[in-house]
């Protein structure tokens, strides 16, 4: 009898966890990118998260004198000396809100390694290709060359390849 | 030939270069001992080992079917032999011939039959065609009657980059040299204490387990306790005497345990932190041994480039080496390089002349140039490289230093003949008066002295007009295990490399002089300029560095604190806030991104985990310079007025905490952060502020109820409090206005004019 119980009870548990599951959605046949979302300064931006190493809490960092005004410092990420950048500083944008500032997404690809600001991380998602628009710089305020562009939600999908090739980027000066 | 037997003949040839490369590098050794003349058993000794060298060679080469090499190696076989039976011997003509063999025999190892080119074999049959020459006795005669006819056109070597062996730049087929791997060639006795070494770090890590294992433990029975404690808690009501005094019977025997058991956990972590010192030293030592190689393997290369440039200049000379067999740490021998081959070009370019100029000086027709190995006491290494050429003409200098705006004409005069010499450092003055392929652009000795700056070594030269030049160096045999000095400029940290500091000391304000806009200070009869550490890496300038601390009413606020600072020749003395210690330091990059940053070299990480840049010193000194001249250049007219008002912050997360500061402070307030409410209520009570700028969710205590404490603080309550939140909503605000603050402000819309704009109202 005990048995029985048993049995009925694992069934109707392995049934309520089958309806409490989120109905998987129909792909449609366009292909996606797997993005991490992050707000920063009030805007919410999106970046392919094959080029994202982890996300890091900023706990502390150190700034350096000299160097210009993106790079807003270094931190120890378990032992390894990582510079970070203010991307609203890199891109010009301007000062619209104080975020909280205390998380770092670290970029890399075999070339180039470094963090970037963000407020808030929000998680992964899937993008469909399709449902990435060009916009005018006019509308990000962000140079066309490092979006991949904008969905309908208003995320804006910043370009990381671009972001971590990008010359202009990388600190080298001579001593005077 | 399919792919696998393509691989086999390509990891064959691998082997083969490996192996080759040993033998020439043997037989250039050799070469480069005969030519220093040695003793007669010691003549015979070393032919014996270059035959052997060469023979083997000969074998390897016919086993792998290199035909050419084979070849080429036949009739220097066939020298040695006769050399060997003295049926020949050596005159300095003939190295001539062997440097070039070698030459084009390291340079031709990984060449397979298919990729030769019409003059890679019209090379190898002059060679081959001299080489039997040499063995029938006839060389010399032929040599001399016609040196240019014969002379051998070797189509490898740009002059500008002499390959090493090591490195084979063969373009002929570039893709095996791809797949080529620097060698060094490291005795098994430096090996093996590597792996007991290695092996030993297993206990260490054991013992970390073990430790850590411990601490989870007392950790359990922490919480255990904890848990007893709140059973007590609840049952206060029905405290009666005895129940009191179990209850502090068990405290004490839960106290008596924990205690016991920390005493433990100590001393065994103290043990084990003795073992891994002990360790981690050893480990150190080894490991900078296996590091250690001989002089022979960087100056291999040399005597054939000494041959080959004297050659195409028509100029005969002696090039001697001595103390290849010293030992220095492969990262200084590979910064040595450049600065070496750098020097002994420009004694071949302008230090040796022409035969007919010698002969015109009553000189021996053949120049001599020495480049000679030391090891010095304390552990440091004196390179010498001489020559009995012509001197540097020091009114050539002079002239160029005037003329290239170095130094002024007046100055000019008062100038030491050594303080001439040491112009030649200044890029934009060169030795030469004609500029060649070579030298004379005037900028070789400046990245010299620059590289032997960066090894912490010192260059000096001597030299004297028609009796030759000088150059020595003194350099560290090892590189040092870095210490650094953590020293402090406002809140941020810095670590000065100790090998750079000279001494770090107490002055009183009034010993440092002003002198027209430059201060300067006399140590021990020197006179010394003086640079503001902070004003120097362009820190914001919110108070004068090197008086401390102040403490209110001290009698120490007069003196600064200075750190005297050398680099070569250079002497600035920098003025910081305060000195935190002397450590050791390793020092990292700083990633990729920031591949190079003026006045930092790198970045250490503290033992709490805090990351501290390292300061550049040869950098530093220029900036110090760059600095002073900025400084006289602007005058004294523009100062700084700060706008009264004292700000208090109080702001949990660091990054908000710094940005709000940076942002008032620009704005000319002065500005105290403090780190939650409760910090914020105290720093409030002991300080004088005239506004207070607060977040809203703090640990400890809130903005609200921080706002609500000053409001009912009889001392504080005029004081206007600003809340900067993230919390958007309505009923929040409220709260903000209820609680008495005068100004509520959202971080999402927030902008620093709307805050200043705020601020300046309220004070």
């Amino acid at each position: 009898m005990n048995e029985m119980k048993k049995e009925i009870r694992i069934k109707l548990k392995n049934r309520a966890i089958a309806m409490a599951l989120e109905p998987v959605q129909k792909r449609t046949t366009s292909a996606t990118i797997g993005v991490i979302a992050f707000t920063l300064a009030a805007e919410t931006y999106a970046i392919e998260s094959v080029f994202v190493r982890e996300v890091y809490p900023l706990k502390d960092f150190t700034p350096l004198p000299g160097v210009p005004s993106y790079i807003f410092g270094i931190i120890n990420v378990r032992g390894q000396i990582l510079p970070v950048v203010d991307l609203k500083k890199f891109f010009n944008l301007p000062e619209k809100g104080l975020g909280d500032l205390n998380r770092v997404i670290i970029l890399y690809d075999d070339q180039m390694e470094f963090g970037i600001l963000a407020d808030v991380v929000h998680g992964t998602q899937d993008i469909e290709l399709e449902d990435i628009l060009t916009v005018p710089p006019t509308v990000t305020g962000i140079g066309e060359e490092y979006l991949k562009g904008v969905t309908k939600e208003r995320l804006i999908v910043l370009n990381a390849k671009r972001l971590l090739s990008d010359k202009s980027i990388v600190v080298n000066e001579e001593a005077n | 030939m399919d792919k696998k037997d393509k691989e086999f003949l390509k990891r064959i040839q691998e082997t083969f270069r490996i192996e080759a490369e040993e033998h020439l590098h043997a037989f250039s050794a050799g070469l480069i001992e005969l030519e220093k003349t040695p003793s007669k058993e010691k003549v015979a000794e070393i032919i014996e080992v270059m035959f052997r060298e060469i023979h083997s060679l000969k074998g390897a080469a016919r086993s792998v079917d290199q035909k050419d090499i084979e070849y080429v190696c036949q009739p220097l076989e066939s020298i040695f032999s006769s050399l060997k039976r003295g049926e020949i011997t050596l005159s300095p003509l003939s190295f001539d011939l062997f440097y070039k063999t070698v030459e084009w025999l390291s340079k031709h190892i990984v060449i397979s039959g298919s990729e030769q080119t019409d003059v890679f074999r019209q090379t190898r049959q002059e060679l081959i065609n001299r080489l039997k020459e040499m063995v029938s006795g006839k060389y010399f005669s032929t040599l001399i009657q016609e040196p240019s006819a014969t002379d051998i056109e070797i189509p490898c070597l740009p002059q500008s980059d002499i390959t090493p062996v090591t490195e084979p730049g063969v373009d002929l087929q570039g893709n095996i040299a791809n797949t080529q791997v620097v060698m060094a060639r490291i005795p098994m006795s430096k090996l093996d204490p590597l792996l007991f070494q290695a092996e030993e770090m297993i206990q260490a890590k054991m013992a970390i387990n073990q430790q850590t294992g411990e601490l989870k433990r007392l950790s359990d029975e922490l919480n255990e306790w904890k848990t007893e404690t709140q059973k007590w808690r609840s049952r206060k009501a029905a405290a009666t005497p005895e129940l009191w005094n179990e209850l502090c019977d068990n405290s004490d025997m839960r106290l008596n345990k924990v205690e016991g058991r920390i005493t433990e956990i100590i001393s065994s972590m103290e043990r084990h932190q003795h073992s891994l010192d002990r360790l981690v030293n050893d480990h150190l030592d080894a490991m900078k041994q296996v590091l250690m190689l001989p002089v022979g393997s960087l100056v291999e290369t040399f005597p054939g480039m000494v041959r080959k440039i004297s050659h195409e200049q028509n100029k005969e000379i002696d090039f001697i080496i001595s103390g290849t067999e010293l030992e220095i740490d492969k990262r200084i021998l590979e910064e040595l390089k450049d600065p070496l081959i750098h020097l002994i070009r420009n004694s071949i370019d302008h230090g040796i002349g022409k035969p007919q100029e010698r002969i015109l000086k009553n000189k021996p027709v053949r120049g001599n140039i020495t480049l000679a190995f030391a090891a010095k006491e304390s552990g440091q290494v004196e390179i010498t490289l001489a020559d009995d050429g012509k001197g540097i003409d020091k009114e050539h200098i002079l002239k160029a230093a005037i003329k290239s705006g170095i130094i002024s004409n007046e100055y000019a005069g008062k100038l030491e003949p050594k303080e001439v010499l040491n112009l030649i450092y200044q890029s934009g003055v060169s030795t030469s008066s004609i500029i060649t392929d070579i030298s004379g652009h005037g900028l070789g000795l400046s990245i010299v002295q620059e590289k032997v700056l960066k090894l912490n070594g010192k260059i000096s030269v001597e030299s004297e007009e028609n009796a030759g030049t000088t150059f020595r160096i003194l350099l560290p045999m090892t590189l040092a295990t870095f210490r650094g000095i953590l020293v402090m400029l406002q809140e941020f940290m810095f670590i000065l490399p100790t090998t750079n500091v000279e001494r770090v000391m107490k002055v009183e304000k009034e010993d440092i002089k002003t002198v027209e806009n430059h201060e300067t200070i006399r140590i021990d009869d020197q006179i010394i300029s003086v640079a503001d550490l902070g004003e120097v890496l362009g820190l914001p300038e919110h108070k004068h560095a090197g008086q401390g601390k102040m403490e209110p009413g001290s009698a120490n606020s007069n003196q600064i604190r200075i750190v005297v600072l050398v680099s070569g020749e250079d002497r600035i003395a920098f003025k910081v806030d305060d000195l935190v210690d002397e450590q050791q330091v390793l020092v990292k990059g700083l990633g990729k991104l920031l591949r190079r940053v003026r006045n930092i070299s790198g970045a250490t990480i503290l033992g709490s985990g805090k990351v501290v840049p390292v300061l550049n010193i040869p950098d530093l000194m220029k900036s110090a310079v760059k600095t002073k001249e900025r400084k006289s250049e602007v005058s004294a007219g523009v100062l700084f007025v700060p706008k009264p008002g004292k700000i208090l912050v109080a702001e949990d997360s660091i990054t908000s905490r710094t940005l709000i500061k940076n942002i008032l402070e620009t704005a000319g307030y002065q500005v105290t952060t403090s780190v939650d409410g409760a910090d914020a209520f105290t720093k409030a009570r002991t300080g004088d502020f005239d506004i207070i700028v607060s977040d809203v969710d703090m640990p400890k205590m809130n903005g609200f109820e921080l706002t609500a404490k000053i409001r009912s603080d009889k001392k504080l309550n005029e004081i206007p409090v600003v809340l900067v939140t993230a919390l958007e909503s309505r009923e929040d605000c409220e709260h903000g206005i209820e609680v008495g603050a005068d100004a509520y402000i959202i971080k999402s819309s927030f902008d620093q004019t709307n805050l200043l704009e705020i601020i300046k109202k309220l004070i």
